[in-house]
Protein backbone atom coordinates (compact mmCIF):
# COMPACT_ATOMS: atom_id res chain seq x y z
CA UNK A 1 0.00 0.00 0.00
CA UNK A 2 2.37 2.62 -1.13
CA UNK A 3 -0.60 4.85 -1.84
CA UNK A 4 -0.40 5.65 1.80
CA UNK A 5 0.87 9.01 2.67
CA UNK A 6 3.23 10.99 4.70
CA UNK A 7 0.71 13.26 6.34
CA UNK A 8 0.49 10.85 9.25
CA UNK A 9 3.91 11.66 10.62
CA UNK A 10 3.14 15.36 10.87
CA UNK A 11 0.16 14.84 13.13
CA UNK A 12 1.97 12.29 15.21
CA UNK A 13 4.91 14.63 15.73
CA UNK A 14 2.60 17.44 16.87
CA UNK A 15 0.94 15.37 19.54
CA UNK A 16 4.34 14.51 20.95
CA UNK A 17 5.31 18.07 21.69
CA UNK A 18 3.49 18.28 24.99
CA UNK A 19 4.46 14.80 26.01
CA UNK A 20 6.77 14.36 28.97
CA UNK A 21 9.53 11.82 28.69
CA UNK A 22 9.15 8.83 30.91
CA UNK A 23 12.05 7.11 32.64
CA UNK A 24 13.29 3.84 31.22
CA UNK A 25 15.10 2.63 28.18
CA UNK A 26 13.35 2.86 24.85
CA UNK A 27 15.98 1.10 22.76
CA UNK A 28 15.01 -2.52 23.48
CA UNK A 29 11.59 -1.72 21.98
CA UNK A 30 12.71 0.37 18.98
CA UNK A 31 15.66 -1.78 17.97
CA UNK A 32 13.66 -4.42 16.01
CA UNK A 33 11.88 -1.91 13.81
CA UNK A 34 15.02 0.16 13.18
CA UNK A 35 17.16 -2.91 12.51
CA UNK A 36 14.73 -4.25 9.92
CA UNK A 37 14.26 -0.81 8.41
CA UNK A 38 18.00 -0.36 7.85
CA UNK A 39 18.57 -3.94 6.80
CA UNK A 40 15.79 -4.10 4.18
CA UNK A 41 15.09 -0.51 3.11
CA UNK A 42 17.90 1.98 3.75
CA UNK A 43 20.73 -0.53 3.40
CA UNK A 44 19.46 -1.72 0.01
CA UNK A 45 18.94 1.89 -1.10
CA UNK A 46 22.65 2.60 -0.51
CA UNK A 47 23.61 -0.79 -1.95
CA UNK A 48 21.71 0.10 -5.15
CA UNK A 49 23.92 3.15 -5.56
CA UNK A 50 27.08 1.07 -5.07
CA UNK A 51 25.94 -1.63 -7.51
CA UNK A 52 25.25 0.98 -10.17
CA UNK A 53 29.00 1.61 -10.44
CA UNK A 54 29.94 -2.06 -10.73
CA UNK A 55 30.04 -4.41 -13.65
CA UNK A 56 28.08 -7.56 -12.84
CA UNK A 57 25.50 -9.97 -14.22
CA UNK A 58 23.92 -11.33 -11.01
CA UNK A 59 25.78 -14.66 -11.23
CA UNK A 60 29.42 -15.34 -10.48
CA UNK A 61 31.78 -12.80 -8.98
CA UNK A 62 31.16 -9.11 -8.78
CA UNK A 63 33.07 -7.36 -11.53
CA UNK A 64 35.16 -4.27 -11.08
CA UNK A 65 34.39 -0.61 -10.71
CA UNK A 66 33.25 0.86 -14.01
CA UNK A 67 32.44 4.43 -13.03
CA UNK A 68 29.45 5.87 -14.84
CA UNK A 69 29.55 3.20 -17.55
CA UNK A 70 26.22 1.67 -16.54
CA UNK A 71 24.56 5.07 -16.62
CA UNK A 72 26.05 5.84 -20.02
CA UNK A 73 24.84 2.51 -21.43
CA UNK A 74 21.42 3.04 -19.89
CA UNK A 75 21.01 6.41 -21.55
CA UNK A 76 22.29 5.11 -24.85
CA UNK A 77 19.59 2.44 -25.17
CA UNK A 78 16.36 3.88 -26.57
CA UNK A 79 14.19 1.63 -24.36
CA UNK A 80 15.06 3.51 -21.20
CA UNK A 81 14.12 6.86 -22.66
CA UNK A 82 10.87 5.39 -23.89
CA UNK A 83 10.18 3.82 -20.47
CA UNK A 84 10.82 7.14 -18.75
CA UNK A 85 8.44 8.92 -21.11
CA UNK A 86 5.79 6.23 -20.63
CA UNK A 87 6.06 6.69 -16.86
CA UNK A 88 4.99 10.32 -17.30
CA UNK A 89 2.24 9.25 -19.68
CA UNK A 90 0.85 6.89 -17.02
CA UNK A 91 0.97 9.72 -14.51
CA UNK A 92 -1.04 11.99 -16.79
CA UNK A 93 -3.53 9.28 -17.74
CA UNK A 94 -4.20 8.17 -14.17
CA UNK A 95 -4.51 11.66 -12.73
CA UNK A 96 -8.27 12.10 -13.41
CA UNK A 97 -8.94 8.65 -11.96
CA UNK A 98 -7.15 9.53 -8.76
CA UNK A 99 -8.78 12.94 -8.29
CA UNK A 100 -11.85 14.00 -10.29
CA UNK A 101 -13.64 10.67 -10.67
CA UNK A 102 -13.31 9.52 -7.06
CA UNK A 103 -14.17 13.01 -5.83
CA UNK A 104 -17.47 13.05 -7.67
CA UNK A 105 -18.28 9.50 -6.59
CA UNK A 106 -17.58 10.39 -2.98
CA UNK A 107 -19.70 13.54 -3.18
CA UNK A 108 -22.58 11.58 -4.71
CA UNK A 109 -22.42 8.99 -1.95
CA UNK A 110 -22.18 11.69 0.67
CA UNK A 111 -25.18 13.68 -0.57
CA UNK A 112 -27.50 10.81 0.23
CA UNK A 113 -27.08 9.01 3.48
CA UNK A 114 -28.62 5.68 4.33
CA UNK A 115 -28.44 2.10 3.32
CA UNK A 116 -28.00 2.52 -0.43
CA UNK A 117 -24.99 4.77 0.12
CA UNK A 118 -23.32 2.29 2.46
CA UNK A 119 -23.93 -0.65 0.12
CA UNK A 120 -22.65 1.28 -2.90
CA UNK A 121 -19.55 2.36 -1.02
CA UNK A 122 -18.71 -1.24 -0.08
CA UNK A 123 -19.22 -2.37 -3.69
CA UNK A 124 -17.15 0.49 -5.07
CA UNK A 125 -14.32 -0.46 -2.77
CA UNK A 126 -14.23 -4.08 -4.01
CA UNK A 127 -11.61 -3.48 -6.74
CA UNK A 128 -9.09 -2.72 -3.99
CA UNK A 129 -9.70 -6.14 -2.46
CA UNK A 130 -9.46 -8.36 -5.53
CA UNK A 131 -5.99 -9.80 -6.13
CA UNK A 132 -4.47 -7.96 -9.09
CA UNK A 133 -3.45 -11.18 -10.80
CA UNK A 134 -6.97 -12.59 -10.49
CA UNK A 135 -8.43 -9.42 -12.00
CA UNK A 136 -5.87 -9.55 -14.79
CA UNK A 137 -6.86 -13.14 -15.63
CA UNK A 138 -10.49 -12.05 -15.98
CA UNK A 139 -9.45 -9.18 -18.22
CA UNK A 140 -7.36 -11.47 -20.35
CA UNK A 141 -10.36 -13.74 -20.80
CA UNK A 142 -12.65 -10.88 -21.77
CA UNK A 143 -10.09 -9.31 -24.10
CA UNK A 144 -8.82 -12.48 -25.76
CA UNK A 145 -8.76 -11.95 -29.51
CA UNK A 146 -10.45 -15.22 -30.54
CA UNK A 147 -13.83 -15.30 -28.82
CA UNK A 148 -13.47 -12.74 -26.06
CA UNK A 149 -16.48 -10.84 -24.80
CA UNK A 150 -14.94 -7.47 -25.75
CA UNK A 151 -14.74 -8.48 -29.40
CA UNK A 152 -18.26 -9.96 -29.33
CA UNK A 153 -19.55 -6.64 -28.03
CA UNK A 154 -17.80 -4.47 -30.61
CA UNK A 155 -18.93 -7.06 -33.18
CA UNK A 156 -22.57 -6.12 -32.42
CA UNK A 157 -21.80 -2.58 -33.49
CA UNK A 158 -20.19 -3.94 -36.63
CA UNK A 159 -16.56 -3.28 -35.69
CA UNK A 160 -13.87 -5.79 -36.62
CA UNK A 161 -12.30 -7.84 -33.78
CA UNK A 162 -9.24 -6.34 -32.09
CA UNK A 163 -6.13 -7.80 -30.55
CA UNK A 164 -6.61 -5.63 -27.47
CA UNK A 165 -3.39 -6.40 -25.62
CA UNK A 166 -1.26 -6.91 -28.72
CA UNK A 167 -2.25 -3.69 -30.43
CA UNK A 168 -0.21 -0.62 -29.46
CA UNK A 169 -3.31 1.56 -29.83
CA UNK A 170 -5.31 -0.28 -27.18
CA UNK A 171 -2.73 -1.96 -24.88
CA UNK A 172 -1.84 1.20 -22.98
CA UNK A 173 -5.49 2.18 -22.58
CA UNK A 174 -6.29 -1.27 -21.17
CA UNK A 175 -3.47 -1.05 -18.61
CA UNK A 176 -4.60 2.42 -17.56
CA UNK A 177 -8.26 1.43 -17.19
CA UNK A 178 -7.51 -1.76 -15.25
CA UNK A 179 -5.34 0.21 -12.84
CA UNK A 180 -7.82 3.10 -12.75
CA UNK A 181 -10.53 0.91 -11.19
CA UNK A 182 -8.33 0.25 -8.19
CA UNK A 183 -7.05 3.81 -7.79
CA UNK A 184 -10.55 5.26 -8.09
CA UNK A 185 -11.91 2.84 -5.52
CA UNK A 186 -9.19 3.63 -3.03
CA UNK A 187 -9.25 7.40 -3.42
CA UNK A 188 -13.05 7.47 -3.30
CA UNK A 189 -12.73 6.25 0.25
CA UNK A 190 -10.16 8.92 1.10
CA UNK A 191 -12.46 11.62 -0.28
CA UNK A 192 -15.33 10.17 1.75
CA UNK A 193 -13.20 10.58 4.86
CA UNK A 194 -12.44 14.19 3.95
CA UNK A 195 -16.15 14.84 3.39
CA UNK A 196 -17.13 13.66 6.84
CA UNK A 197 -14.86 16.38 8.23
CA UNK A 198 -16.53 19.07 6.10
CA UNK A 199 -17.80 22.22 7.75
CA UNK A 200 -21.56 21.75 7.91
CA UNK A 201 -22.36 25.36 8.84
CA UNK A 202 -21.22 26.73 5.50
CA UNK A 203 -23.48 24.21 3.80
CA UNK A 204 -26.45 25.25 5.93
CA UNK A 205 -25.76 28.89 5.12
CA UNK A 206 -25.66 28.06 1.43
CA UNK A 207 -28.96 26.22 1.67
CA UNK A 208 -30.56 29.21 3.36
CA UNK A 209 -29.28 31.40 0.54
CA UNK A 210 -31.16 28.91 -1.68
CA UNK A 211 -28.11 27.77 -3.59
CA UNK A 212 -28.72 24.85 -5.93
CA UNK A 213 -27.13 21.47 -5.28
CA UNK A 214 -24.67 22.07 -8.09
CA UNK A 215 -23.75 25.52 -6.79
CA UNK A 216 -23.13 24.14 -3.32
CA UNK A 217 -20.95 21.39 -4.74
CA UNK A 218 -19.06 23.64 -7.08
CA UNK A 219 -18.43 26.59 -4.77
CA UNK A 220 -18.38 25.07 -1.31
CA UNK A 221 -17.76 21.33 -1.28
CA UNK A 222 -15.07 21.03 -3.95
CA UNK A 223 -12.99 23.97 -2.62
CA UNK A 224 -13.08 22.44 0.85
CA UNK A 225 -11.68 19.20 -0.57
CA UNK A 226 -8.78 21.12 -2.04
CA UNK A 227 -6.15 19.76 0.37
CA UNK A 228 -7.13 16.15 -0.32
CA UNK A 229 -7.15 16.79 -4.05
CA UNK A 230 -3.67 18.32 -4.06
CA UNK A 231 -2.28 15.49 -1.93
CA UNK A 232 -3.86 12.72 -4.01
CA UNK A 233 -2.86 14.46 -7.23
CA UNK A 234 0.79 14.67 -6.19
CA UNK A 235 0.76 11.06 -4.99
CA UNK A 236 -0.79 9.96 -8.24
CA UNK A 237 1.79 11.74 -10.37
CA UNK A 238 4.63 10.30 -8.33
CA UNK A 239 3.30 6.76 -7.90
CA UNK A 240 1.34 6.04 -11.10
CA UNK A 241 4.22 4.16 -12.71
CA UNK A 242 4.46 1.98 -9.64
CA UNK A 243 0.73 1.26 -9.50
CA UNK A 244 0.62 -0.18 -13.02
CA UNK A 245 3.49 -2.59 -12.36
CA UNK A 246 1.50 -5.77 -11.68
CA UNK A 247 -0.89 -5.17 -14.56
CA UNK A 248 1.96 -4.50 -16.99
CA UNK A 249 3.75 -7.62 -15.79
CA UNK A 250 0.70 -9.88 -16.06
CA UNK A 251 -1.07 -8.42 -19.10
CA UNK A 252 1.54 -7.11 -21.54
CA UNK A 253 5.10 -7.55 -20.18
CA UNK A 254 5.77 -4.02 -21.37
CA UNK A 255 4.79 -4.77 -24.99
CA UNK A 256 3.77 -4.40 -27.74
CA UNK A 257 6.91 -2.54 -28.86
CA UNK A 258 7.39 -1.18 -25.36
CA UNK A 259 4.27 1.01 -25.39
CA UNK A 260 3.20 -0.20 -21.94
CA UNK A 261 6.71 -0.23 -20.46
CA UNK A 262 7.77 2.17 -17.71
CA UNK A 263 10.78 2.83 -15.51
CA UNK A 264 9.78 0.40 -12.75
CA UNK A 265 9.08 -2.44 -15.14
CA UNK A 266 12.34 -1.61 -16.94
CA UNK A 267 14.30 -2.02 -13.68
CA UNK A 268 12.73 -5.44 -13.30
CA UNK A 269 13.40 -6.62 -16.87
CA UNK A 270 16.96 -5.27 -16.90
CA UNK A 271 17.76 -6.96 -13.61
CA UNK A 272 15.88 -10.22 -13.79
CA UNK A 273 15.46 -10.97 -17.48
CA UNK A 274 18.63 -9.56 -19.03
CA UNK A 275 20.71 -9.97 -15.84
CA UNK A 276 22.17 -6.50 -16.38
CA UNK A 277 22.59 -5.88 -12.67
CA UNK A 278 24.67 -2.75 -13.17
CA UNK A 279 22.25 -1.09 -15.58
CA UNK A 280 19.21 -2.07 -13.52
CA UNK A 281 20.87 -0.59 -10.43
CA UNK A 282 21.69 2.59 -12.34
CA UNK A 283 18.03 2.92 -13.34
CA UNK A 284 16.96 2.26 -9.75
CA UNK A 285 19.48 4.79 -8.46
CA UNK A 286 18.07 7.42 -10.83
CA UNK A 287 14.57 6.70 -9.50
CA UNK A 288 15.80 6.99 -5.90
CA UNK A 289 17.58 10.25 -6.67
CA UNK A 290 14.45 11.59 -8.30
CA UNK A 291 12.43 10.72 -5.19
CA UNK A 292 15.01 12.27 -2.89
CA UNK A 293 14.94 15.45 -4.97
CA UNK A 294 11.15 15.54 -5.13
CA UNK A 295 11.01 15.04 -1.36
CA UNK A 296 13.49 17.86 -0.79
CA UNK A 297 11.49 20.25 -2.99
CA UNK A 298 8.30 19.25 -1.18
CA UNK A 299 9.87 19.98 2.21
CA UNK A 300 11.27 23.32 1.02
CA UNK A 301 7.94 24.38 -0.48
CA UNK A 302 6.19 23.56 2.77
CA UNK A 303 8.77 25.57 4.71
CA UNK A 304 8.25 28.56 2.43
CA UNK A 305 4.46 28.40 2.56
CA UNK A 306 4.57 27.99 6.35
CA UNK A 307 6.67 31.13 6.74
CA UNK A 308 4.42 33.29 4.60
CA UNK B 1 -51.98 31.29 -4.57
CA UNK B 2 -52.42 27.91 -3.10
CA UNK B 3 -52.50 26.12 -6.42
CA UNK B 4 -49.30 27.84 -7.51
CA UNK B 5 -47.51 26.62 -4.39
CA UNK B 6 -48.88 23.18 -4.94
CA UNK B 7 -47.64 23.11 -8.52
CA UNK B 8 -44.20 24.30 -7.46
CA UNK B 9 -44.11 21.62 -4.78
CA UNK B 10 -45.00 18.96 -7.29
CA UNK B 11 -42.33 20.17 -9.64
CA UNK B 12 -39.64 20.06 -6.97
CA UNK B 13 -40.79 16.64 -5.87
CA UNK B 14 -40.70 15.23 -9.37
CA UNK B 15 -37.32 16.84 -9.94
CA UNK B 16 -36.07 15.21 -6.75
CA UNK B 17 -37.36 11.85 -7.98
CA UNK B 18 -35.55 12.18 -11.32
CA UNK B 19 -32.49 13.20 -9.33
CA UNK B 20 -32.67 10.05 -7.24
CA UNK B 21 -33.07 7.87 -10.31
CA UNK B 22 -30.10 9.55 -11.97
CA UNK B 23 -28.12 9.12 -8.75
CA UNK B 24 -28.78 5.38 -8.68
CA UNK B 25 -28.17 5.03 -12.41
CA UNK B 26 -24.77 6.73 -12.33
CA UNK B 27 -23.54 4.83 -9.29
CA UNK B 28 -24.81 1.47 -10.51
CA UNK B 29 -23.17 2.17 -13.87
CA UNK B 30 -19.82 2.95 -12.25
CA UNK B 31 -20.05 -0.07 -9.96
CA UNK B 32 -20.85 -2.32 -12.89
CA UNK B 33 -17.96 -0.91 -14.94
CA UNK B 34 -15.55 -1.36 -12.06
CA UNK B 35 -16.57 -4.83 -10.95
CA UNK B 36 -17.85 -6.32 -14.17
CA UNK B 37 -14.63 -7.98 -15.41
CA UNK B 38 -14.08 -9.86 -12.18
CA UNK B 39 -17.79 -10.69 -11.85
CA UNK B 40 -17.82 -12.05 -15.39
CA UNK B 41 -14.75 -14.13 -14.61
CA UNK B 42 -16.38 -15.61 -11.53
CA UNK B 43 -19.61 -16.40 -13.40
CA UNK B 44 -17.64 -17.98 -16.23
CA UNK B 45 -15.74 -20.24 -13.86
CA UNK B 46 -19.02 -22.11 -13.23
CA UNK B 47 -19.83 -22.65 -16.90
CA UNK B 48 -19.14 -26.02 -18.53
CA UNK B 49 -16.24 -25.99 -21.00
CA UNK B 50 -18.40 -25.91 -24.12
CA UNK B 51 -20.30 -22.84 -22.92
CA UNK B 52 -17.33 -20.85 -21.73
CA UNK B 53 -17.64 -18.20 -24.44
CA UNK B 54 -21.43 -18.04 -24.24
CA UNK B 55 -22.81 -14.57 -23.71
CA UNK B 56 -25.45 -15.58 -21.18
CA UNK B 57 -24.13 -14.71 -17.73
CA UNK B 58 -25.58 -17.74 -15.95
CA UNK B 59 -25.24 -21.18 -17.41
CA UNK B 60 -28.21 -23.55 -17.42
CA UNK B 61 -25.80 -26.31 -16.42
CA UNK B 62 -23.49 -24.83 -13.78
CA UNK B 63 -20.54 -27.04 -12.98
CA UNK B 64 -17.60 -27.27 -10.61
CA UNK B 65 -15.42 -29.09 -13.14
CA UNK B 66 -12.97 -26.19 -13.47
CA UNK B 67 -12.54 -26.05 -9.72
CA UNK B 68 -11.88 -29.78 -9.59
CA UNK B 69 -9.34 -29.32 -12.36
CA UNK B 70 -7.69 -26.35 -10.66
CA UNK B 71 -7.36 -28.18 -7.36
CA UNK B 72 -6.39 -31.64 -8.62
CA UNK B 73 -4.24 -30.87 -11.65
CA UNK B 74 -2.62 -27.65 -10.41
CA UNK B 75 -1.24 -27.33 -6.90
CA UNK B 76 -3.77 -24.60 -6.04
CA UNK B 77 -4.42 -25.95 -2.54
CA UNK B 78 -0.71 -25.90 -1.78
CA UNK B 79 -0.32 -22.41 -3.21
CA UNK B 80 -3.19 -21.12 -1.10
CA UNK B 81 -1.63 -22.55 2.02
CA UNK B 82 1.79 -21.06 1.07
CA UNK B 83 0.15 -17.68 0.59
CA UNK B 84 -1.62 -17.98 3.89
CA UNK B 85 1.61 -18.86 5.70
CA UNK B 86 3.37 -15.89 4.09
CA UNK B 87 0.59 -13.40 4.82
CA UNK B 88 0.16 -14.65 8.39
CA UNK B 89 3.93 -14.53 8.94
CA UNK B 90 4.15 -10.96 7.67
CA UNK B 91 1.18 -9.93 9.82
CA UNK B 92 2.57 -11.49 13.00
CA UNK B 93 6.06 -10.10 12.39
CA UNK B 94 4.97 -6.60 11.43
CA UNK B 95 2.41 -6.30 14.20
CA UNK B 96 4.84 -7.41 16.91
CA UNK B 97 7.60 -5.05 15.86
CA UNK B 98 5.05 -2.27 15.31
CA UNK B 99 3.60 -2.69 18.81
CA UNK B 100 7.07 -2.56 20.35
CA UNK B 101 8.15 0.39 18.21
CA UNK B 102 4.97 2.40 18.68
CA UNK B 103 5.03 1.78 22.42
CA UNK B 104 8.64 2.92 22.69
CA UNK B 105 8.05 6.10 20.71
CA UNK B 106 4.88 7.02 22.56
CA UNK B 107 5.68 5.93 26.10
CA UNK B 108 9.29 7.01 26.44
CA UNK B 109 9.11 9.84 23.88
CA UNK B 110 12.84 9.44 23.28
CA UNK B 111 14.82 12.44 22.10
CA UNK B 112 15.35 10.80 18.70
CA UNK B 113 11.60 10.31 18.21
CA UNK B 114 11.47 12.86 15.40
CA UNK B 115 14.34 11.20 13.56
CA UNK B 116 12.71 7.78 13.78
CA UNK B 117 9.40 9.17 12.54
CA UNK B 118 11.11 10.81 9.59
CA UNK B 119 12.93 7.59 8.71
CA UNK B 120 9.67 5.64 8.88
CA UNK B 121 7.78 8.18 6.77
CA UNK B 122 10.45 8.35 4.06
CA UNK B 123 10.51 4.56 3.85
CA UNK B 124 6.82 4.66 2.87
CA UNK B 125 7.64 6.76 -0.17
CA UNK B 126 10.57 4.71 -1.51
CA UNK B 127 9.37 2.73 -4.53
CA UNK B 128 9.84 -0.99 -3.82
CA UNK B 129 11.01 -1.62 -7.39
CA UNK B 130 14.07 0.55 -6.78
CA UNK B 131 15.26 -1.79 -4.02
CA UNK B 132 14.61 -5.20 -5.56
CA UNK B 133 18.13 -5.94 -6.74
CA UNK B 134 19.96 -5.63 -3.40
CA UNK B 135 17.00 -7.14 -1.54
CA UNK B 136 17.08 -10.12 -3.88
CA UNK B 137 20.85 -10.50 -3.51
CA UNK B 138 20.64 -10.42 0.28
CA UNK B 139 17.83 -12.97 0.31
CA UNK B 140 19.84 -15.21 -2.00
CA UNK B 141 22.99 -14.85 0.12
CA UNK B 142 21.00 -15.86 3.20
CA UNK B 143 19.93 -19.00 1.33
CA UNK B 144 16.28 -17.98 1.57
CA UNK B 145 15.21 -18.23 -2.06
CA UNK B 146 12.07 -20.37 -2.39
CA UNK B 147 11.59 -20.49 1.37
CA UNK B 148 9.05 -19.02 3.74
CA UNK B 149 11.76 -16.97 5.44
CA UNK B 150 12.57 -15.34 2.12
CA UNK B 151 8.93 -14.50 1.53
CA UNK B 152 8.38 -13.13 5.03
CA UNK B 153 11.47 -11.58 6.63
CA UNK B 154 12.39 -8.98 3.95
CA UNK B 155 8.81 -7.70 4.07
CA UNK B 156 9.22 -6.90 7.76
CA UNK B 157 11.37 -3.95 6.72
CA UNK B 158 8.22 -2.30 5.41
CA UNK B 159 6.41 -2.07 8.73
CA UNK B 160 6.54 1.72 8.82
CA UNK B 161 2.83 2.01 8.11
CA UNK B 162 1.90 -0.42 10.90
CA UNK B 163 4.15 1.48 13.34
CA UNK B 164 2.71 4.89 12.43
CA UNK B 165 -0.88 3.69 12.61
CA UNK B 166 -0.41 2.06 16.00
CA UNK B 167 1.57 5.05 17.25
CA UNK B 168 -1.46 7.27 16.63
CA UNK B 169 -3.46 5.01 18.89
CA UNK B 170 -0.88 4.76 21.67
CA UNK B 171 -0.45 8.54 21.53
CA UNK B 172 -4.21 8.82 21.82
CA UNK B 173 -4.40 6.88 25.07
CA UNK B 174 -5.17 9.08 28.09
CA UNK B 175 -1.97 10.11 29.76
CA UNK B 176 -3.30 9.52 33.23
CA UNK B 177 -3.77 5.85 32.38
CA UNK B 178 -0.10 5.34 31.62
CA UNK B 179 1.16 7.57 34.43
CA UNK B 180 -0.95 5.87 37.06
CA UNK B 181 0.53 2.51 36.20
CA UNK B 182 4.03 3.91 36.33
CA UNK B 183 3.40 5.49 39.73
CA UNK B 184 2.17 2.13 40.93
CA UNK B 185 5.65 0.88 40.18
CA UNK B 186 4.85 -1.03 37.00
CA UNK B 187 7.80 -1.67 34.74
CA UNK B 188 7.54 -0.52 31.11
CA UNK B 189 6.88 -4.03 29.84
CA UNK B 190 4.06 -4.45 32.37
CA UNK B 191 2.52 -1.19 31.20
CA UNK B 192 2.72 -2.43 27.62
CA UNK B 193 1.30 -5.84 28.43
CA UNK B 194 -1.40 -4.94 30.95
CA UNK B 195 -2.57 -1.54 29.78
CA UNK B 196 -1.51 -0.64 26.25
CA UNK B 197 -2.16 -4.00 24.59
CA UNK B 198 -5.74 -4.45 25.84
CA UNK B 199 -6.58 -0.84 24.94
CA UNK B 200 -5.10 -1.25 21.50
CA UNK B 201 -6.91 -4.44 20.56
CA UNK B 202 -9.27 -2.93 17.94
CA UNK B 203 -6.45 -0.95 16.35
CA UNK B 204 -4.27 -4.06 16.20
CA UNK B 205 -7.09 -5.98 14.55
CA UNK B 206 -7.52 -3.26 11.93
CA UNK B 207 -3.79 -3.06 11.19
CA UNK B 208 -3.57 -6.87 10.98
CA UNK B 209 -6.37 -7.01 8.40
CA UNK B 210 -4.72 -4.25 6.38
CA UNK B 211 -1.33 -5.96 6.37
CA UNK B 212 -2.89 -9.34 5.61
CA UNK B 213 -4.71 -8.06 2.53
CA UNK B 214 -1.68 -6.17 1.24
CA UNK B 215 0.55 -9.16 1.78
CA UNK B 216 -1.92 -11.69 0.30
CA UNK B 217 -2.22 -9.61 -2.87
CA UNK B 218 1.50 -8.86 -3.12
CA UNK B 219 2.97 -9.75 -6.46
CA UNK B 220 6.47 -8.37 -7.00
CA UNK B 221 8.32 -9.88 -4.05
CA UNK B 222 7.03 -13.47 -4.39
CA UNK B 223 7.73 -13.23 -8.12
CA UNK B 224 11.39 -12.53 -7.35
CA UNK B 225 12.20 -14.82 -4.45
CA UNK B 226 9.87 -17.76 -5.06
CA UNK B 227 9.48 -18.17 -8.81
CA UNK B 228 9.15 -21.97 -8.65
CA UNK B 229 5.65 -23.32 -9.00
CA UNK B 230 5.51 -25.40 -5.84
CA UNK B 231 6.75 -23.08 -3.12
CA UNK B 232 5.34 -19.80 -4.34
CA UNK B 233 2.13 -17.90 -3.63
CA UNK B 234 -1.18 -18.08 -5.52
CA UNK B 235 -0.49 -14.80 -7.29
CA UNK B 236 2.64 -16.16 -8.93
CA UNK B 237 1.24 -19.66 -9.38
CA UNK B 238 -1.70 -18.20 -11.25
CA UNK B 239 0.63 -16.35 -13.57
CA UNK B 240 2.48 -19.56 -14.34
CA UNK B 241 -0.70 -21.48 -15.16
CA UNK B 242 -1.57 -18.62 -17.40
CA UNK B 243 1.56 -18.93 -19.46
CA UNK B 244 1.56 -22.72 -19.34
CA UNK B 245 -2.10 -23.28 -20.18
CA UNK B 246 -2.93 -20.01 -21.85
CA UNK B 247 -6.14 -21.31 -23.41
CA UNK B 248 -7.63 -23.20 -20.46
CA UNK B 249 -9.63 -20.23 -19.28
CA UNK B 250 -12.09 -22.33 -17.25
CA UNK B 251 -9.40 -23.62 -14.94
CA UNK B 252 -7.65 -20.26 -14.83
CA UNK B 253 -10.80 -18.40 -13.85
CA UNK B 254 -11.63 -21.00 -11.20
CA UNK B 255 -8.12 -20.64 -9.78
CA UNK B 256 -8.41 -16.84 -9.96
CA UNK B 257 -11.69 -16.98 -8.04
CA UNK B 258 -10.09 -19.18 -5.39
CA UNK B 259 -7.22 -16.67 -5.16
CA UNK B 260 -9.54 -13.83 -4.27
CA UNK B 261 -11.95 -15.86 -2.17
CA UNK B 262 -10.19 -15.57 1.22
CA UNK B 263 -9.96 -11.78 0.90
CA UNK B 264 -13.56 -11.48 -0.27
CA UNK B 265 -14.76 -13.56 2.68
CA UNK B 266 -12.77 -11.40 5.08
CA UNK B 267 -14.29 -8.35 3.39
CA UNK B 268 -17.85 -9.63 3.66
CA UNK B 269 -17.37 -10.37 7.34
CA UNK B 270 -15.56 -7.19 8.28
CA UNK B 271 -16.13 -4.68 5.50
CA UNK B 272 -16.71 -1.85 7.93
CA UNK B 273 -13.53 -2.47 9.84
CA UNK B 274 -11.55 -2.86 6.62
CA UNK B 275 -12.69 0.40 5.08
CA UNK B 276 -11.95 2.08 8.40
CA UNK B 277 -8.46 0.61 8.47
CA UNK B 278 -7.77 1.74 4.92
CA UNK B 279 -9.14 5.17 5.76
CA UNK B 280 -6.78 5.56 8.68
CA UNK B 281 -3.88 4.42 6.57
CA UNK B 282 -4.38 7.21 4.11
CA UNK B 283 -5.45 10.22 6.09
CA UNK B 284 -5.61 11.83 9.48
Amino acid sequence: MTIVTSSIAGTVADSARDRRRRPGRAWPYVTPVLLLLFMWIYGPALFTGVLSFLEWNLTGDVGGFVGFDNYARLFREPEFGQAAGQTLLYAAALLPFSTIVPMFLAIMLWQKSGRASTVYRSLLFLPVMVAPVAAAVSWRFILNPLQGLANEIIGFVGLPPMNWLGDPRSALIVIVLVTAAKVTAFNMLLYSAALTALDRRTLEAARLESATAWETTRFIVIPQLHKTTVLLGILSIVLAGQWVFTNVSVLTQGGPDGVTDNVYYRIYTLGFEFFETGMASAAAAIVLLFFALAGLIWVLLRRISAHR
Amino acid sequence: MRTVNHAAGLRTRSRAATGTIAWHAVLLGVILAMTFPVLWGILTSFKPANEIYSLTPLSAHPTLEHYVHAITVWPVGLLLSNTFVMAAGVVIGQVIIAILGAFALAYFSPRYRGVVLTLLTISLAIPPQALIIPQFLMTAKLGWLNTEAGLIVPQLGSSALAVLLLLQHVDGLPRSLLNAARLDGARPFEVLWNIVLPALRPAIAAVSILVFITSWNDYLWPLLVAPRQIDTTVQIGLRQFETAEGTNFGGLLAAATLTSLPILIVYLVASRRITDAFLQSGLK
